[in-house]
């Protein structure tokens, strides 16, 4: 058995003035928030770099929405500190932040045309007229709306609404995007294709960016960085590969990707305390392995989700290729595993030789 | 089946109305005939129709005045209640808390006590013997007198009104969802903006309701100017009794009649054209 470890979260990245002091483009420092005598938020630390993207990824009830509105200061912390920039803006009130954001419904006004949703908040921001046809017209066309300008938000479609809404946040050039679930009202396809186009947008304008969603695929796909939260706090911030590689809580480790939870890699009684965690794609058919029974077969395309029964325990494996059926015979081998020790990671990943 | 209760409105407000409306233009004949022979200064068309009776009216100097004072005591109380409604509604919306729930509570008891009883009240409380002078006189004060006065009409035709226009106007507003208010903050809009830009636009239906009702209402009413209103100018709904009754003027009270459901087609065009507007913004029409 080989056993390199590595570090369970990536370092915050932060960008370094010309000073040569560390300035984060969002500083979250020990915001707690109670609603309803509960604690939503429970001193909740974050670092965002600059021009970064980072997602507050988690279940229903775990805080990332009240989060998100304590950064754009529809609510105001408990305790902690709230930081654009290096500016302190803890206390201020939404109108007043330097930060835009898209709602999950979009948040259009039905009575007003795209174009009028639009130049929304530069008009209330007193900007001159042709200074706002300008940005206006210039935003439209990043998104792609040009053509809807004078559409109310009733006659145009979901994919597009969430546009017209992205362009309201951009025009206001915030130094800080937030991003309420802002797929969730959209079907599978268009989906996949306007994360892609929110992500090259807010790459191609490099603004600090923070997305709530509780979709894995979208956090993972789109995000420089994924804060995964549970019960107000987070349980570990870091790239999409490393969270998924070697995820430092078995919370983290549960919620992200699938996985089979075993006592031991033997799949016999293990050690008081340590739980190990497989991913099914480390679980591969190999005569040579353990004898198992095939229970179930999931076909999902291009592989297919075999569920094996192993000396009484159950295990996923993802099989590509020719699956075997209900009722086979096989061998099962473990390649690759996480160790947790009384629930935080104690040595990831552990390679399995044969 | 539509048809029996089309027929009876047909029957007893389609028939009367359109009698009513070709007698004051000089048709005196059918079943014009008994009311004209019994009433004073009847014109009978030599042709198909004439003007003589509105030519009458407006040949009086107080008839000029009466309709002014009708029009201005109407425009005045429905910005007044839409007004007052659109604030309730608007701290109700904003900044619930008890000053206003207490507020809306008192808003709508005007709903539950009858026109007549609170005209006399009103009229009571600011007359010249009433409770405000008297309240004032202990301090050595002089309250002015709003009794029997066109003030007095417009206060109590608020109190009237206030009720209908209130609740419409807070289900109005209630129904604007929470994230269209939060994306107006989150643009940087102020309390007043956001509601000025949003929330009134966005209650529109319901406000143009309360306000097409409240003017219509206003117009025609008869209790509270009865009660209130001074001797003249007289509103036009005491003005219909007055030609009718005591100066046995039917032809007159008819013309009289038409003339107010003339303005109040013109509020009524105002509501179906703002509903239509509305419907054509949100993609119905």
């Amino acid at each position: 058995m080989t056993i390199p470890s590595t570090a369970a979260s990536a370092a915050t990245p932060v960008s370094t003035d010309p000073g040569g002091s560390t300035v984060p483009g969002l500083r979250l420092s020990g915001i707690s928030k109670v609603l309803g005598g509960r604690t939503i938020v429970d001193d909740l630390n974050l670092d965002i770099a600059p021009g970064e993207m980072v997602s507050l990824l988690g279940p229903s009830g775990c805080g990332k929405t009240t989060t998100l509105r304590l950064i754009a200061g529809f609510l105001l912390p408990d305790q902690g500190r709230v930081e654009v920039d290096g500016a302190e803006i803890t206390s201020l009130g939404p109108e007043r932040r330097p930060s835009a954001m898209v709602f999950q419904n979009y948040a259009l006004w039905p009575h007003m045309t795209i174009t009028k949703n639009v130049a929304f908040p530069l008009k209330v921001a007193r900007v001159p007229r042709a200074q706002i046809k300008e940005r206006v017209a210039e935003v439209l066309e990043l998104v792609g709306l040009s053509h809807h300008a004078d559409s109310r938000p009733a006659h145009i479609s979901g994919g597009e609404q969430q546009r017209a809404a992205l362009a309201r946040a951009l025009v206001q050039r915030p130094k800080l995007l937030l991003l309420d679930e802002p797929l969730s009202n959209l079907d599978a396809k268009l989906r996949v294709r306007v994360r892609e186009e929110i992500r090259d947008i807010q790459q191609r304008m490099g603004i600090t960016t923070v997305l709530v969603t509780h979709d894995q695929e979208e956090a993972l796909s789109i995000s420089d960085r994924v804060a995964v939260m549970s019960e107000g706090k987070i349980e570990q911030v870091s790239t999409p590969a490393e969270l998924y590689r070697a995820p430092a809580t078995e919370f983290v480790a549960g919620f992200i990707g699938s996985s089979n939870k075993v006592r031991a890699l033997d799949l016999g009684e293990g050690e008081p305390g340590v739980e190990w965690v497989v991913r099914p794609e480390d679980v591969r058919v190999d005569p040579e392995g353990m004898p198992g029974v095939v229970t179930r077969v999931l076909p999902h395309g291009h592989y297919s989700e075999v569920a094996i029964e192993v000396r009484g325990t159950d295990l996923r494996a993802f099989v590509t290729g020719e699956a075997p059926a209900p009722g086979d015979e096989v061998g099962v081998r473990i390649t690759r595993a996480l160790r947790y020790r009384n629930g935080t990671l104690d040595e990831a990943p552990v390679t399995v030789s044969a | 089946m539509a048809l029996p209760p089309v027929l009876v409105i047909l029957l007893f407000v389609g028939v009367p109305v359109l009698l009513a409306v070709g007698f004051s233009f000089g048709m005196t004949g059918g079943l014009n005939r008994t009311a004209a022979m019994i009433g004073q200064d009847v014109f009978t068309a030599d042709g198909l129709i004439t003007g003589e009776a509105y030519a009458m009216l407006f040949a009086d100097p107080r008839f000029p005045r009466d309709l002014a004072a009708t029009v201005l005591v109407t425009v005045v109380t429905t910005l007044l209640v839409l007004g007052m409604a659109i604030g309730i509604a608007v701290l109700l919306r904003l900044r619930a808390g008890w000053a206003s729930t207490m507020l809306s509570g008192l808003g709508v008891i005007p709903l539950f006590i009858p026109v007549v009883i609170a005209s006399w009240a009103i009229l009571n409380f600011y007359s010249g013997d009433g409770f405000v002078r008297s309240l004032f006189a202990q301090f050595g004060a002089e309250a002015p007198i709003f009794g029997f006065t066109v003030t007095g009409v417009i206060i109590a035709s608020v109190w009237v009104n206030l009720p209908f226009a209130l609740l419409m106007a807070a289900s109005g507003m209630q129904g604007v969802p929470d994230a269209l208010i939060d994306a107006a903050r989150d643009a940087g809009a102020g309390t007043a903006t956001i509601v000025a830009r949003v929330l009134v636009p966005m209650a529109a239906i319901p406000l143009i309701i309360a306000g097409t009702f409240t003017a219509i209402g206003v117009l025609g009413q008869f209790t509270v100017p009865y009660f209130t209103g001074p001797n003249a100018p007289q509103q036009l709904g005491v003005d219909i009794s007055k030609y009718f009754q005591s100066f046995n003027q039917p032809q007159q009270a008819a013309a009289v009649a038409v003339i107010v459901f003339v303005v109040a087609s013109g509020v009524a065009a105002m509501y179906v054209w703002a509903n239509f507007r509305s419907a054509k913004q949100e993609g119905r029409v």
